[in-house]
């Protein structure tokens, strides 16, 4: 093998050579065997096809891939240090045509995502025609790779749905950008979030298509997971800068292009281990690429298989599988179907207590115990939401293209857990009455913690020993124990009653239909505008099903915790169903809640971008119409009548947004790009009914978020280094945030009774993100790249927004004091604040690649509890301030916890070679090579959120109820091996 | 056409391995959950009774045990599942005709779920001690004189479960026959009512029950009463006590402080009242009047009384009809004060087995008054389970022979003190309306105890005014 950067001599014919003759060079660090035939094909097919009097120069060409042959869309075509940029067409082809084209000796850039980068000298000459066909892209492994790295990584976070899983590095992976780089690869695993924002602030498309859920604004990434090799094409635009497919958010929007003519013809099987999340995945896929009677299609199948992963008991089990078929009807007009249905189903894990962590590490899950020698989960997260979309593609012109999509997709999103509350109806003398019921079987509930025997001051022999004991049965078991449950479940069957332990699976089976259209028209060289009008409607069946009788042989539909008082018999709040009184529910029916919600969504969004010599912008604006209905199903025995069953009031949200930004060229080097944005955002159906499960109560107070944005950035780019500096601004405002928790210090409710199970609703919250960031990227020599990256940011509440908390323990809501929690500068949470990273790759010509970064993490915050910064925190339950408040313990008390900081250092690397016609490699990467533990997130329990209640668990060893820690992973590492052809 | 057939080929080994699962799915399998017959030689399996026995034989008030290799063995008949027993097993010597019952204390909850009502268990009592907890006898660990929960960790170490489950026959017993025996025994009281003064009430959601709402049934045949005790934590805590009579099974016991014995329920399944007729006295209800007649008909408020010996002149008849207690005169200047010489009557420590005594008024003109009242003023001193009517008769005739055999009514609208009430408190009558009584008659108060005098109380009575206009 020679150097792979290798200078070829292009003879061309009708060609004025420029007086060195070194007409044009390519440089690449493609495969040296194939360099002969490139020579060869560059020669026969490039042509310079003359040049007319005009002054108009023009630069053609023809984008393939160099294995398949198959045309390459969506490259981007440049001149280097200038404006000029156009991208590649569906047939791969592009012109660059003006008349102040820069004369001489220049630079073109071809760059495709997933594609090696290419570089090559070219002269232009005033009314010179270039015509490069084709020019030959070749994939490349490394970033190919790396991406499937990303998308593990992504899975890994993005199927989480504790608090935490707000990352969005999943939107990241289509990005060129050097920090956004760091930020997805590197930075994901410890939830970093750049800027702060939530998952829910990107937003991510398929085939134009919007996939953010209604629900609660965030993509549903398991959706589409085990896919990768399906969703290599992808579009993204950062932050606020303008995407052709939709008016965007504020983290930036992802178009994800699963076309079957847009694959390279051929196939992959790759086979990946881990120690992340899954074990194992078998992925395989094949494109036929687009045959002469315009036909493509496209089929991959995959699946991610693991009895546990990082931490303990967290099956893995997914399948996907995706086919898409497209015919190109006519030069104008094509028609593409796509399906994707990935079944999966995870076991999931949760936040422990610093004192769970001290007793059995970061691994530990206590949601899983043995079953017939095996791991059992009781904690399962199963989602199966087939899409099925129609994609029309019209080349109405040349330069005007509209596409129209339509989606469908259904299925369902199931999270069981134990229900301990299995009782019997008894009769006495006609009055009804429900015996039974457990308790929490979790081993790490606190009556099971050491923690809980020494609770009380000075503790005595007796209490040390529990202790002791305790502590001695939780090291040496600490996990679910299925034979007790099922055991319960026997007596109560041997004795002709229901069951007292079953598995309750909350369920959100939506039904949604899309359906938009995207117009984009090329006016002039200098302008082009995009615009599109969609439609949703959803209608989502929420609703608990009896997933699992463990044995026994019923269960009575009730709610064993209902407490009467003189004007309510128990037995009627206590009903599910008032409809159906004490219904006994079998397997696989519906229990304790049902209702539906219909969303439907109408809205547009118009764009133009301007290009000009030292000068682009671009202006957006775009207007939603968005309405809910909550329609209940049971007629829940707390709230009689029209206020459960039913349809709730119609909430309807009109809003609107504006964006514009400029990037100014100072000079090819030098940039600098503004941007700005204003926008209204309805808020989720998560956050539109105060109490769905049980009421058709809509949130008091809610309002669309409004969000003011401003981000200004200086960028350089030389041959050898690529530099971006940002600084962001950004306001939201009037957000809507619920919570539910069992409380012990929700006072108000009269003398000596402060416990109730609670909603906390937040109105009017404000939130400022402020901060910079910087990614540097140097190649410094045509092997070695360094780069480094860093953000520094402060994500704080902005002002103390309105919280009140409702619940069936009490008739009115309640408020405390001035009827805020005291929030404002406290930091959200979500991650490090600041983050910085140092890394290099290596890349060497025989086909290795090694890299590795050294990441550092600080300020992350954990989240805090709401109600113990309201007036309830210094409030008796008589109403009156406590006696013994002090206020600097108070202080102490309420101080916002800073996790410490922690260093990762991640390597990857990977080779690949070419046997024949087929290409195998492999690509590995290790997390934490050194082990670090760290807290990644956490949050601060709300059950005490009393002075008094929190000065004596500060006075405690161990809290009894301590805040709840996620912890990252240790040293992992991910091996994934391929074979292509 | 060679990709496409390779191509075939992958895509088949891949649906192979796609279908193939190799995770668990879950299609788990009901775990085996038999029970094997404890390892125990029954020597070394001692009963309950020879349990209670060595405590009894010990000056020591707990006895602990080590290296003795020993069990004890039981039948649990109490059971958690209610909400009305917390932490604690009652396990008896037998499932039919036990002799003696013993509480195991257990820091588990729930505990119906492993140790249902029938279940043998055999207690390993090396490690353990028994004394008494709350008045009756107990087993746990030792805690200085105390006894205490068997730790969470070790239940299954201590509590050993045997396969055999039996269907435990309650033992009829009746008030009088409460004892220190019978203890811990799931017993079955007959012929049984919720006192009158109780209906309408919950089981334990009433404004005054704290811990425990205590309800008094009573014997129609014997009038013994014995308070039922119902958990503020009992799932059917909120239930209405059923007016109807029959049956009760229940567990017995002491209450929290010891001072009376009390019963408790597992769940409402063990009432069983289906008998509709209830065996209330008689009642006179005029109501209660606007104001008293200028008019005395009847006066006392026992200042001329001598203290410490029986009630006696200005007509009254005072009669013991069960028992060695008498309504008798007293002066009270302390916390717990008289209203300068009154009248009480209480059986607590009194040795009786049965205690009722009755304080008669002389006869008193009715038929020709105009709108008469009758008022008076009650205390009480830890009541308890001890009982304090007001009665008429019209058909009595004036000797202690035939005072039982007359009919009494009961003085309906009158107020008197309650168990919960404090015991400084005097209470008003209030100005109870006469004036639907058509004959002249006699006023009795009588003082019932509960049928074991270690659960009675003492009641104050004073001020009796009765007039007409």
């Amino acid at each position: 093998m020679q150097n792979l950067r290798q200078r070829y001599i292009i003879h061309l014919n009708n060609v004025i050579l420029p007086s060195n003759y070194n007409n044009f060079l390519i440089y690449s660090n493609q495969n040296q065997f194939r360099m002969k035939k490139h020579m060869l094909t560059l020669l026969l097919c490039f042509s310079v096809l003359g040049f007319a009097q005009a002054q108009e120069a023009t630069i053609k060409g023809r984008v393939v891939d160099t294995n398949s042959g198959e045309p390459i869309p969506d490259a981007q075509i440049s001149i280097q240090e200038s404006i000029h940029s156009v991208s590649s067409d569906t047939n791969g082809n592009f012109t660059i045509s003006s008349s102040d084209l820069p004369q001489g000796e220049q630079v073109l850039i071809v760059e495709k995502n997933g594609y090696t980068t290419l570089r090559f000298p070219i002269t232009i000459e005033s009314g010179g025609n270039l015509n490069f066909d084709p020019i030959l892209m070749e994939v490349d492994f490394a970033e190919a790779q790396s991406q499937i790295g990303v998308i593990s990584l992504a899975d890994d976070e993005l199927d989480q749905d504790d608090g935490t899983s707000t990352n969005v590095s999943g939107l990241l992976q289509a990005s060129n950008d050097v920090f956004l780089n760091a930020a997805a690869f590197d930075f994901s695993a410890t939830f970093f979030r750049p800027r702060g924002y939530d998952n829910a602030n990107g937003k991510v498309l398929i085939n134009g298509i919007e996939m953010n859920k209604q629900f609660d604004g965030r993509p549903q990434w398991g959706n589409w997971g085990g896919l990768n090799d399906a969703q290599r094409n992808r579009d993204f635009s950062m932050g606020l800068s303008p995407s052709d497919y939709t008016f965007g958010d504020l983290a930036g929007t992802t178009n994800i292009v699963m076309r079957a003519s847009q694959y390279r013809s051929g196939g992959q099987v790759s086979y990946a281990t881990a120690n992340r999340t899954y074990e194992g995945r078998v992925i395989g896929s094949y494109n036929s690429g687009l045959n002469e009677n315009g036909w493509a299609y496209s089929v991959l199948i995959s699946r991610r298989f693991g009895q546990e992963g990082y931490v303990d008991g967290t099956l893995y089990d997914a399948n996907s599988f995706f086919a898409s078929v497209e015919k190109k009807l006519n030069d104008a007009h094509s028609l593409n179907f796509s399906a994707f249905y990935t079944p999966n189903r995870r076991g999931r894990s949760t936040a422990i207590t610093e004192e769970v962590y001290d007793l059995k590490g970061r691994q530990y899950n206590p949601f899983w115990g043995k079953q017939d020698g095996e791991i059992r989960n009781a904690r399962i997260r199963e989602i199966e939401e087939p899409v099925f979309m129609l994609n029309h593609y019209w080349d109405i012109s040349e330069k005007t293209k509209l596409n129209t999509n339509l989606g469908y997709q259904f299925g369902k999103i199931g999270n069981t857990r134990i229900d301990n509350n299995g009782t019997n109806l008894v009769l006495l003398n006609g009055q009804e009455s429900y015996i039974g019921g457990a308790r929490n079987a979790d081993p790490n509930y606190y009556q099971r913690l050491p923690s809980y025997f020494l609770r009380f001051e000075n503790p005595n022999a007796v209490d040390y020993q529990n202790a002791f004991l305790a502590q001695q049965e939780f090291l040496n078991d600490g996990q679910f124990n299925w034979s007790n449950l099922y055991q319960a479940n026997q007596i109560a069957l041997n004795n002709g009653k229901n069951a007292v332990y079953v598995i309750q699976e909350d369920r959100i089976d939506d039904t949604q239909i899309t359906a938009n259209t995207i117009l984009s028209s090329i006016v002039n060289e200098n302008v082009t505008i995009n615009g599109g009008l969609n439609f949703r409607s959803l209608k989502s069946e929420n609703f608990a099903n009896l997933k699992d009788l463990l044995g026994g042989s019923g269960y009575l539909d009730i709610d064993a915790f209902a407490e009467e008082s003189i004007e309510v018999l128990a037995s009627d709040i206590a009903q599910s169903d008032l409809r159906n009184r004490n219904r006994i529910v079998g397997e696989d029916e519906r229990y304790k809640y049902n209702y539906e919600i219909d969303a439907t969504v109408a809205g547009g969004f118009a764009q133009a971008q301007f290009k000009y010599r030292t000068i682009d912008f671009y202006l957006a604006g775009q207007a939603t119409q968005t309405s809910y209905q909550r329609n209940g199903l049971f007629e829940n025995g707390y709230f009689p009548g029209e206020r459960s069953f039913g349809e709730s009031e119609k909430l309807d949200f009109t809003d609107y947004g504006f964006k514009g930004g400029l990037t100014y060229k100072l000079t090819g080097r030098h940039l600098f790009d503004l941007n700005g944005a204003y926008m209204t955002k309805a808020p989720g159906i998560r956050n539109s009914f105060s109490n769905a499960r049980q009421s058709n109560d809509v949130v008091i107070g809610l309002e669309s978020e409004k969000i003011q944005s401003v981000d200004a950035s200086y960028i350089y780019r030389s041959p050898i280094i690529k530099a971006r500096l940002t600084g962001f601004y950004t306001t939201i405002q009037d957000a809507t945030e619920i919570g539910f928790f069992f409380t012990q210090s929700i006072q108000g409710q009269g003398f000596n009774n402060n416990a109730a199970f609670v909603q906390e609703i937040s109105t009017g919250v404000d939130k400022l993100h402020i901060g910079g960031e910087l990614g540097v990227e140097a190649q410094v020599t045509p092997t070695i790249k360094l780069k480094a990256a860093a953000s520094v940011g402060q994500y704080t509440y902005n002002n103390n927004p309105n919280v009140y908390y409702t619940s069936v323990d009490f008739e009115n809501p309640l408020t405390f004091g001035d009827g805020t929690s005291k929030l404002k500068d406290l930091h959200l949470s979500g991650g490090p604040e600041r983050a910085y990273q140092l890394g290099f790759e290596y890349r060497d010509p025989d086909f290795w690649w090694v890299g590795a970064t050294t990441n550092y993490f600080s300020n992350a915050y954990i989240n805090v509890s709401k109600l113990r910064r309201t007036d309830a925190f210094t409030t008796d339950t008589d109403g009156l301030p406590f006696n013994d408040y002090n206020e600097d313990t108070a202080r102490t008390l309420l101080q916002q916890e800073q996790f410490d900081d922690y260093m990762l250092v991640n390597i990857v690397g990977g080779k690949s070679w070419k046997i024949n016609d087929y290409f195998v490699g492999f690509f590995a990467t290790i997390n934490n090579v050194f082990n670090q533990e760290f807290r990644t997130g956490g949050f601060e329990d709300s059950r005490n959120a009393d002075y008094r209640s929190l000065s004596e668990e500060s006075r405690r060893d161990t809290p009894v109820f301590g805040s709840r820690y996620f912890f990252g992973n240790g040293t992992t590492y991910y091996i994934n091996a391929y074979f292509r052809f | 056409m060679k990709t496409i057939k390779f191509n075939k080929i992958v895509m088949l080994l891949l649906a192979l391995v796609v279908v193939t699962s190799c995770v668990k799915d879950d299609d788990f399998d009901t775990p085996d959950l038999n029970i094997e017959e404890p390892n125990i030689n029954p020597a070394d399996v001692i009963q309950i009774p020879a349990l209670a026995g060595i405590l009894e034989q010990s000056d020591e008030s707990i006895v602990s045990f080590s290296e003795t290799g020993k069990y004890v063995s039981g039948y649990v008949v109490s059971s958690d599942e209610g909400g009305n027993f917390f932490k604690q097993l009652i396990i008896q010597d037998n499932f039919e005709n036990p002799t003696r019952g013993v509480k195991v204390l257990v820091d588990v909850s729930p505990l119906f779920v492993t140790y249902e009502v029938g279940r043998k268990v055999f207690i390993k009592l090396d490690g353990l001690a028994v004394g008494t907890a709350n008045g009756v006898l107990s087993l746990g660990f030792a805690n200085g004189n105390s006894i205490e929960r068997i730790s969470f960790a070790e239940r299954e170490d201590f509590i050993i479960r045997s396969p055999q489950v039996e269907t435990i026959v309650p033992k009829p017993l009746t008030i009088a026959q409460f004892s220190e025996e019978n203890e811990n025994l799931f017993i079955r009281l007959t012929d049984m009512q919720f006192n009158r003064n109780e209906l309408g009430k919950t089981f334990a959601a009433e404004g005054g029950d704290q811990f425990d709402g205590e309800r008094v049934i009573e014997s129609c045949a014997t009038g013994n009463s014995v308070v039922l005790s119902t958990s503020t934590f009992a799932d059917f805590k909120g239930l209405q006590v059923p007016a109807e009579t029959g049956s009760i099974d229940v567990i017995l016991t002491r209450d929290f402080f010891d001072d009376f014995y009390t019963v408790y329920l597992n769940s409402p399944e063990g009432i069983n009242f289906d008998s509709s007729e209830r065996c209330d006295p008689a009642e006179i209800n005029c109501g209660l009047a606007p104001a008293a007649g200028p008019n005395q008909l009847f006066f006392d408020n026992f200042e001329t009384q001598t203290i410490n010996t029986p009630i006696s002149g200005n007509g009254w008849t005072n009669f013991v009809e069960a028992g060695s207690e008498a309504w008798e005169a007293y002066e009270d200047n302390g916390a717990n004060q008289s209203l300068g010489i009154s009248a009480r009557c209480g059986s607590f420590n009194s040795g009786d087995a049965s205690t009722i005594s009755w304080l008669i008024t002389p006869e008193i003109p009715l038929a020709n008054a105009n709108q008469a009242t009758i008022e008076f003023k009650t205390s009480n001193s830890f009541a308890d389970a001890s009982e304090m009517e007001v009665l008429f008769s019209s058909d009595w005739d004036g000797t202690p022979e035939n005072i039982t055999s007359a009919s009494w009514d009961l003085l309906a609208d009158a107020t008197i003190v309650q168990n919960s009430d404090p015991f400084p408190d005097w209470i008003f009558s209030g100005i109870v309306d006469l004036s639907c009584v058509e004959n002249n008659g006699y006023f009795a108060f009588k003082y019932i105890g509960s049928g074991a005098a270690g659960s009675d109380g003492t009641y104050e009575l004073d001020d009796i005014i009765i007039s007409s206009f």
